[in-house]
């Protein structure tokens, strides 16, 4: 029998029991249609963060740590103080630009010294304040205003959304961009903009406090503008300011006594006349001696990532590149996509079973007509196939008629999602995407499927004893 | 190489028309449960090709048996069977639908059209097996279905038919594949005697054309127009004319 005649014939036999036949696809097409939207659903979301994680640049971008066990890009660029770690210090920073690929290095300065940040006579707690290179390789989902710039001085900043939220401006953010904001520093701070005074030299009796040279008792307080609203999603809430003012918070400074040539007044003749000590500010630039919390070198290809990463490590630092990192939250979406896969592959198997009796039935229905068939020529075989065939054309059309369905499901799904990012100031697009190997693994597995279901019925008919089979009442 | 043995046989015996159909010592027996039941015991005969042959005999005697064995849609418990040179005995199943195809055209008592289908494609069942080209077999089925006299009922379906005609159709569909036998089992069994005479017209006109053919019948009217009558009774073989 030839191809043709199969399609013809399967055809003809689904036709004729409508309701039956009908009824077994739609358990398909209810089957098909719930794999078709969770796998849609999945590959969408996995689409569109692969994308969101490109477009950031974090493909191309190595995490360095001073931690050296460091294998993941977050705890690397977390970064953090290690003593005992080669420090990232700018000699470091050098060696890193100088590796091969390497195109560029953002430095990260992770600040304690500010405490608080008001505006309008709202106070609210800082917990860390960051700052990096403004060179474009660390970037930020703005909200609303700018990003810091590498022109950026000290007193401008940008906030996290959530601070901008607690300060009213929900909706809002571009209302709070230019204005000033109060920061104030904990105690005993002693960077840049403290209020240091040379220690008093105690004629007498004096309140020993007051005599701590170099430390500075109360808060500073600064004034900031913010330029930028940036997204407390993509990191931790925080205030982010420019490099060099981190630098200038963490500079010690101090009044420290400068040396007198000394004078012993055991052999003075006459009145002996000691020099007053005289004190002057020492400045240490504690960034410079520490190092940084962290660096991002950039790569030129996202490919060169994990070997920069390597050449790095032979400095004696950590690093690590985001591959393993991204793989593990795309893992994420590849379990999601097995567990709803799964539950649209229940609704398959069940789908399967009705493929199965429907089959069975039809068998027994046409017992007389195998037997017909075999005696006027049919080989076991040809009655095998055409009777897998009729299966898997009902699971052909099961497949084709949910991804059908399926596809408009997920146009409507998009228009609530758009909505959605919309709301979140993303401008993503569609995406509950429908690709074409989608469509075609949900229909090819449903035939496929038909195929199975039809097996053992068709092995069935197929073993139909001619004789026994036109005797069938 | 059964060929080459039968002509050796045949120059042995000086016979001078090599049988169309030689069955020799073929038994069937049924088993259910303890007890066995042979529907053929040990028959042998020959057909002559062109040959018209009627089998009779009581119900349950083994006739249905006997034909099925010869178109090959039964195997027999031992002894052999060539027909046309096909040694049936031992022949798997696939060579056994070929030649069913082939060279075996059936006719049963009640008629075994596929009902969803309309006579033409009833008709080109047969070549649709024979992986005939679809324009051919259509050219091929409307001949033959003019040759039975039903060229303006080709699109008629099994219930739009009466049963004379249904059973001309199914003899259309016997014939399509240009059998040298036709095997028919009771063919006038659900017909009037006036239908039934039609349907023995047919067929004898279709055995004047060469082709040999087998009725099983129990009626003694349609016995008679056959050339020779053949009666099993308890599985074995009594020639009678
Ligand atoms: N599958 C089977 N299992 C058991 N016994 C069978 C089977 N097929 C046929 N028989 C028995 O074999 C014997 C011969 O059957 P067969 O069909 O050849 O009879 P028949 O001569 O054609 O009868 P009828 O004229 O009623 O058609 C019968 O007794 C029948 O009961
Ligand atoms: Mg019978």
């Amino acid at each position: 029998m030839k191809l043709f005649d199969y399609i013809r014939l399967a055809f003809r036999n689904i036709r004729r029991q409508k309701l039956r036949s009908a009824l077994t696809i739609f358990a398909v097409v209810i089957g098909a249609t719930s794999v078709t939207i969770m796998l849609s659903l999945v590959t969408g979301a996995k689409g569109f963060f692969k994308s969101q994680v490109e477009s950031s640049g974090l493909l191309e971008q190595v995490a360095v740590s001073p931690k050296q066990d460091i294998t993941d890009f977050n705890s690397a660029n977390n970064g953090g103080q290690c003593d005992s770690c080669t420090k990232l210090t700018d000699a470091i920073v050098e060696k890193v630009k100088a590796v091969p690929h390497v195109i560029g290095v953002a430095r990260q300065v992770q600040d304690g010294s500010l405490e608080a940040i008001t505006y309008n006579g709202k106070k609210l707690s800082l917990q860390r304040t960051t700052a990096y290179d403004a060179n474009g390789i660390i970037t930020r989902n703005i909200l609303a205003g700018r990003d810091l710039a590498e022109a950026d001085k000290d007193g401008v900043i940008t906030i996290t959304s959530d601070y901008a939220d607690k300060f009213g401006f929900k909706g809002n953010y571009a209302g709070l961009i230019g204005k000033d904001v109060t920061l104030s520093t904990r105690g005993f701070y002693n960077g840049v903009g403290a209020d240091i005074q040379p220690p008093v030299q105690c004629q007498g009796a004096c309140d020993n406090n007051n005599n701590n040279p170099g430390q500075n008792q109360k808060a500073t307080v600064f004034t900031a503008k913010v330029v930028g609203i940036t997204d407390t999603n993509d990191s931790d809430a925080t205030v982010r300011v420019p490099i060099d003012w981190a630098r200038g918070f963490q500079t010690m400074r101090m009044y420290q006594q400068d040396k007198v040539t000394q004078v012993d007044c055991s052999k003075a003749r006459g009145p002996c006349n000691p020099p007053q000590p005289t004190f002057s500010l020492v400045t240490t630039d504690q960034l410079a001696i520490n190092g940084y919390a962290s660096l991002i070198a950039k790569v030129d290809n996202s490919k060169n990532a994990a070997g920069v990463s390597t050449e790095i490590k032979k400095l004696g630092v950590g690093a690590a590149d985001a591959s393993a990192s991204i793989n593990q939250q795309l893992t994420v979406f590849n379990i999601l996509g097995l567990v709803l896969g799964g539950i649209g592959g229940i609704a398959m198997a069940v789908a399967a079973i009705g493929v199965v009796n429907t089959m069975i039935m039809a068998i027994l229905e046409r017992t007389r007509e195998i037997g017909v068939m075999r005696a006027v020529g049919a080989k076991r075989s040809t009655v095998r196939s055409l009777f897998t065939f009729e299966a898997s054309m009902l699971g052909f059309w099961g497949g084709v008629f949910g991804v059908a369905i399926g596809f408009g499901l997920t146009r409507v799904a998009n228009i609530f999602v758009n909505k959605q990012l919309a709301s979140q100031g993303l401008k993503a697009h569609d995406i509950i995407g429908l690709p074409v190997w989608l469509i075609l693994a949900v229909v090819g597995i449903s035939t496929l499927i038909g195929l199975l279901a039809g097996l053992y019925p068709a092995s069935r008919a197929a073993k139909l004893d001619p004789v026994e089979a036109l005797r069938y009442e | 190489m059964h060929v080459v043995n039968k002509m050796h046989m045949l120059k042995l015996k000086g016979l001078q028309v090599e049988p169309i159909i030689e069955l020799k010592n073929v038994t069937k027996t049924y088993k259910l449960g303890d007890e066995t039941l042979k529907a053929l015991d040990s028959v042998s005969f020959k057909v002559s090709p062109g040959d018209f042959i009627a089998i009779t005999g009581p119900s349950g005697s083994g006739k249905s048996t006997l034909a099925n064995i010869i178109g090959g849609l039964d195997h027999p418990d031992g002894g052999s069977v060539i027909v046309d040179g096909n040694e049936l005995m031992h022949t798997r199943d696939n060579k056994l639908s070929s030649y069913r195809n082939e060279h075996i055209g059936f006719v049963f008592q009640s008629f075994n059209l596929q009902g969803n289908n309309t006579a033409l494609e009833n008709v080109m069942l047969p070549l649709v097996f024979a992986r005939m080209k679809n324009k051919d077999r259509k050219a091929r089925a409307k001949e033959c279905l003019e040759a039975v006299g039903l060229g303006d009922r080709l699109k008629h379906k099994p219930t739009q038919l009466s049963g004379g005609q249904r059973q001309r159709v199914a003899i259309a569909r016997a014939l399509s594949g240009k059998p040298k036998i036709i095997i028919a089992d009771e063919p006038t069994g659900n017909l009037d005697s006036a239908k039934g005479e039609e349907i023995m017209t047919l067929l004898k006109g279709l055995n004047k054309d060469g082709i040999t053919l087998l009725i099983i019948t129990h009626d003694m009217n349609v016995a008679r127009q056959a050339k020779r009558v053949v009666e099993i009774r308890d599985g074995k073989i009594t020639e009678r004319r």
